[in-house]
């Protein structure tokens, strides 16, 4: 497979991580972080909405035990993503560690669709993620070091991320089979947003998710 | 903010989403997972989304002018605009530069 057709396949997420990217630097550089740490980030952690919440946590100085169970809880999702990639990189050489490494949920999404031939398989998997988050990194530099530079009045675009979590939300809201979850969290989201101390609000009520989840799951499987 | 801060924190998020994308090629690549875990993963990232956008909104003064409108309106457009399109960042840089001007030119 030429190199010109997996850049076409990649398309479809560079439009979505520059702009994205863009925003993330945005916010960091508005946070008042060197540029260089969103290249840190942007290379090593490699999770989108994983580094948004990062951000916010730093924002409101969280601990780092927070900030490693909030990204863990966040980031679990990947862990199917990763079950369900067993078998295609099965028979791959060590590299496929990269590949591991940057599952993030458009990259999966490409890999899963994409129809490539088997003994091309390895090599355009690593070619597609590292295009990816080639992508990703470009754009977050980009935004973080031309939000120091442009005379821009950004007041309000860490809104940005509250709106990816919306979007997040419907689309696994549409993909879901139970809807119950979906008005469990609306309430225990309310209450943690008003009720809860600030600064513990997100482990709370998403221990309290989790509970609810597990120990009502007869309940809640029963009433799809 | 302090370099040790940001280091350790960016070092602790690495691991904690590295731990997500390898742990099932570590331990589930020989057996199947159990029901439990599989109703786990298929259903707890609803309600971590949906939470996170609570989480996002949880510094709003909801009894002050102008009373969390900027937000609200902000959000019932990525609603609207990601139901009627399905087009993610079409959704979030629309209602992005919405709140961004309500906050900054009208509700000020």
């Amino acid at each position: 497979m030429k190199f010109l057709s997996i850049f076409k396949l990649t398309i479809p997420v560079m439009m979505g991580y520059i702009p994205l990217g863009m925003a993330f630097g945005l916010l960091l550089s508005k946070m008042m972080i060197p540029w260089y740490y969103a290249f840190f980030m942007s290379t090593f952690i490699f999770a989108g909405s994983g580094q948004f919440l990062a951000l916010t946590l730093f924002a409101s100085q969280a601990t780092i035990l927070e900030i490693g169970i909030a990204t863990f809880l966040l980031n679990l999702r990947h862990t199917f993503y990763g079950l369900s990639m067993i078998s295609s990189f099965k028979d791959f050489s060590w590299k496929k560690n990269y590949l591991i490494f940057g599952l993030t949920d458009e990259t999966f999404a490409l890999l899963k669709t994409s129809n490539i031939e088997e003994k091309d398989r390895e090599k355009v998997y690593l070619i597609i993620t590292a295009l990816n988050q080639s992508y990703w990194i470009i754009g977050s530099v980009v935004g973080a070091i031309l939000g120091n530079i442009l005379p821009f009045n950004y007041k309000g675009i860490e809104f940005s991320l509250t709106a990816l979590f919306v979007v997040l939300s419907i689309e696994l809201y549409k993909k879901s089979k139970l809807h119950k979850p979906f008005l469990i969290a609306v309430v225990i989201g309310i209450v943690g947003m008003l009720g809860f101390p600030s600064d513990k609000m997100l482990i709370l009520s998403l221990s309290l998710a989790a509970a609810v989840l597990i120990l009502f799951r007869k309940n809640l499987e029963d009433a799809r | 903010m302090q370099d040790s801060y940001l280091i350790a924190g960016i070092a602790v998020a690495t691991i904690a989403t590295m731990l997500t994308r390898f742990t099932p090629f570590v331990f589930f690549a020989k057996r199947k997972p159990s029901p439990l875990i599989k109703y786990i993963e298929w259903n707890m990232p609803l309600m971590i989304m949906v939470i996170l956008v609570f989480y996002a909104l949880k510094d709003v003064k909801w009894e002050e002018y102008p009373f969390g409108l900027a937000e609200i309106i902000g959000v019932a457009i990525a609603v609207a605009v990601h139901i009627k399109w399905g087009n993610a960042l079409l959704s979030i840089i629309i209602s992005t530069i919405t709140y961004m001007f309500l906050i900054q030119k009208i509700f000020i």
